[in-house]
């Protein structure tokens, strides 16, 4: 399939939609900026810190380039314990295969805690028109279920929404009180409906945030226990896990146990930390689905192979300064942010060209990321192939030329910044309109009557 | 080829350059003075209670005392003589909807987040979740500092083999405008009682 092509300018496009609501814009931004304290605090409240950072990254390098190995290892413990184990080359394959296993057990209703893999793949909408009634069961994942949308945020999927935008739903789908927007007494509501979902579910989904391949274990975390529900009562566990989610053994779990939450949450972990090593005795039999869509491809990627480092908690985007003041919603990809733009341009370069210039190259990603994600660097590097892949903006490469050719020649230089001033006196409103676009979100600057390498020449004297 | 060697082949033929695996051994992880100080602070900062069990003190008059009104109690160790429901003999793991206390047994606590690890050792582990409130035993003389300690020791039951969690705290959730709520699907209050030696 053939992918509209995206410019390198969509971001900026979609954000404007995103700030015509300037207190939400201000709360979102605030909101985020306070997890990321939280997540400073975390750090800063342990000496060995950046020592973690460190055997993360280094435990991640190893594993992914000896990832055959592991998941073969996985693979084999896994079935060892009595699990059932698949591999999907792809979305397609992932959504029949599941069906397929669905089927066999005459499911009619599926309980799921949060997986980003099944966004990934469209699973929800798949199994929908095969007949499967799905419920998310993560609180905000359910929310946005119930009103027809994606996540905005890989942790804080609802997070777009505020309590009167819930209150309201609520009161549509879930008959709670008319008026009654307290935001502990919808979480209330919310649980009773979704007791009943884990009561009548006939199967129960979960993700994985790690697979060990030593044990077989699958290794879920959620703070609503959720997961736990999904898999307690129904008869059937299956877990849907990305490649590259497999990690070697407990002593590298250990590290990113009490790396996830500190870093994207900035709590010291979260409340359940669940390890699935094969049904429970009234169940059938577990089953485990691998999936591989693209990863496979990826790590032959020479600049951008270490994205699949990424354990997804969440604190690049929540540090990031345009996705603080853009939302999630204005990036192409369904996972947003500076993993988003990366993950993206991976998965189809015409598709999500756009997101590359959502970054300011602040860094501040990098320096964040628990294992050491070079996030910004990558974007910098899908910045320099744009025009390669026919994405990059011509008005932009316009003004790139021009400059180039002011920068590299002292003379036209010289003589450009010492008549500059002389813009000053064009009256502002033909200067900050449309047909300049250097004006569109900032005012033109005023250009001084001596150009700063004259003040230097001059005082140097 | 079946799926599983097409996809091992094509991702051993991609990777470009191998890394070693780091050396664990010398991450110099925080430790505490008295962890169990610290296991008591940070149950209670996760939203938890604790409550030092006296020599002598029998637990199932603390846990009437604590939930006078509770009509439903689960569980399926010895020393409980007031449970009303068993996890090993309910019919289905639905029958324990409704179970206004949980009691179960965690192993050892983690001093650094309050985690305590809690093999599967009842036949429907939903009494862990399912209940309104969960009531946790732990040996007060087993507390670990950090993660890392507490990977080294975990262990599966040898009956109930396939499972095993770690529990800090009650269920909670921030999905509505980021507001702290205590008591999303999971259990909506998490007690440990500190056992005495």
């Amino acid at each position: 399939m053939k992918s509209e092509k995206v410019m390198s300018t969509g971001h900026s496009k979609a954000a404007k939609e995103f700030l015509k609501n300037q207190t939400y814009a201000k709360w979102h931004d605030a909101t985020f900026w306070a997890v990321r304290s939280k997540r400073d605090n975390m750090a800063y409240g342990l000496d060995e810190w950046e020592q973690l950072r460190e055997k993360a990254s280094q435990i991640k390098r190893h594993t992914i380039t000896h990832l055959d190995e592991y998941l073969d290892l996985f693979a084999t413990n896994a079935e060892k314990n009595g699990c059932i184990v698949h591999w999907a080359k792809d979305a397609n394959e992932f959504n029949e295969i599941v069906y397929g296993i669905l089927k066999n057990h005459n499911v009619k209703k599926m309980v799921k805690s949060k997986s980003m893999l099944t966004e990934e793949c469209e699973m929800n909408p798949y199994l929908e028109a095969h007949g499967i009634e799905v419920v998310e069961t993560d609180l905000g994942e359910r929310i946005i279920q119930l009103k027809g949308q994606k996540p905005s945020h890989i942790v804080m999927p609802a997070i777009h929404l505020n309590h009167d935008d819930v209150g309201e739903l609520f009161e549509e789908k879930l008959g709670s009180e008319k008026g009654n927007h307290d935001p502990t007494y919808l979480t209330y509501v919310a649980r009773l409906s979704l007791r009943n979902e884990f009561l009548t579910a006939d199967a129960g989904m979960t993700g994985g945030n790690f697979g060990i391949a030593e044990t077989g274990d699958i290794v879920v975390c959620t703070n609503e226990g959720n997961a736990d529900m999904s898999t307690s009562c129904p008869k059937l566990h299956i877990a849907a896990i990305g490649l590259e989610k497999i990690i070697p053994n407990y002593d590298c779990l250990a590290v990113f146990q009490r790396m996830l939450c500190r870093a994207g949450t900035g709590q010291p972990t979260t409340t359940f930390t669940s390890h699935f090593r094969k049904a429970r005795p009234t169940a059938h039999p577990m089953h485990i689905v691998l999936v591989d869509n693209g990863r496979s491809e990826w790590i032959g990627n020479p600049e951008h192979w270490e994205a699949l480092k990424c354990i997804r908690c969440g604190s690049c985007m929540n540090t990031c300064p345009v996705y603080r003041r853009s939302g999630g919603y204005s990036y192409s990809y369904f996972i947003p942010g500076p993993i988003g733009i990366n993950l993206g341009m991976l998965r189809d370069t015409q598709a999500h060209s756009g997101n590359v210039s959502a970054c300011t190259l602040c860094l501040s990603c990098q320096t964040v990321c628990p294992v050491k994600v070079n996030l910004g660097d990558q974007i910098y590097q899908w910045r320099q192939q744009l025009d390669e892949f026919g994405t990059a903006n011509p008005q932009k490469k316009l003004m790139c030329k021009g400059m180039s050719a002011v920068y590299g020649n002292e003379g036209i230089y010289n003589l450009g910044t010492a008549l500059a001033h002389w813009a000053n006196l064009i009256p502002s409103p033909l200067m900050n309109c449309g047909l300049n676009p250097w004006a569109e979100g900032h005012k033109m600057m005023e250009f001084p009557k001596k150009p700063f390498h004259k003040l230097i020449k001059d005082l140097e004297k | 080829m079946s799926n599983k060697e097409d996809i091992l082949k094509r991702y051993r033929a991609n990777v470009r350059e191998m890394y070693d695996m780091p050396d664990l051994s010398d991450i110099a992880a925080i430790t505490y003075g008295d962890p169990l100080v610290q296991f008591i602070k940070m149950t209670e900062s996760v939203g938890g209670h604790v409550i030092e069990v006296k020599e002598g003190q029998d637990i199932n008059t603390l846990v009437r005392e604590m939930y006078p009104d509770a009509k439903e109690i689960a569980s399926n160790l010895p020393e409980v003589t007031i449970a009303t429901r068993n996890p090993d003999t309910v019919g289905r793991a639905r029958d324990l909807n409704g179970t206004d206390v949980g009691i179960i047994r965690g192993m050892f606590g983690v001093a650094e987040n309050a985690c305590v690890w809690i093999p599967q050792t009842m036949k429907e582990k939903a009494v862990m979740f399912i209940s309104e409130n969960l009531v946790i035993l732990l040996p007060k003389s087993q507390i670990v500092n950090n993660m890392h300690e507490a990977y080294k020791r975990i262990e599966f039951d040898e009956t109930y083999d396939g499972y095993g969690t770690f529990i800090s705290g009650p269920s909670k959730t921030a999905d509505i405008a980021q507001v702290l709520v205590m008591g999303a699907q999971a259990a909506r209050s998490a007690t440990i009682l500190l056992l005495p030696e």
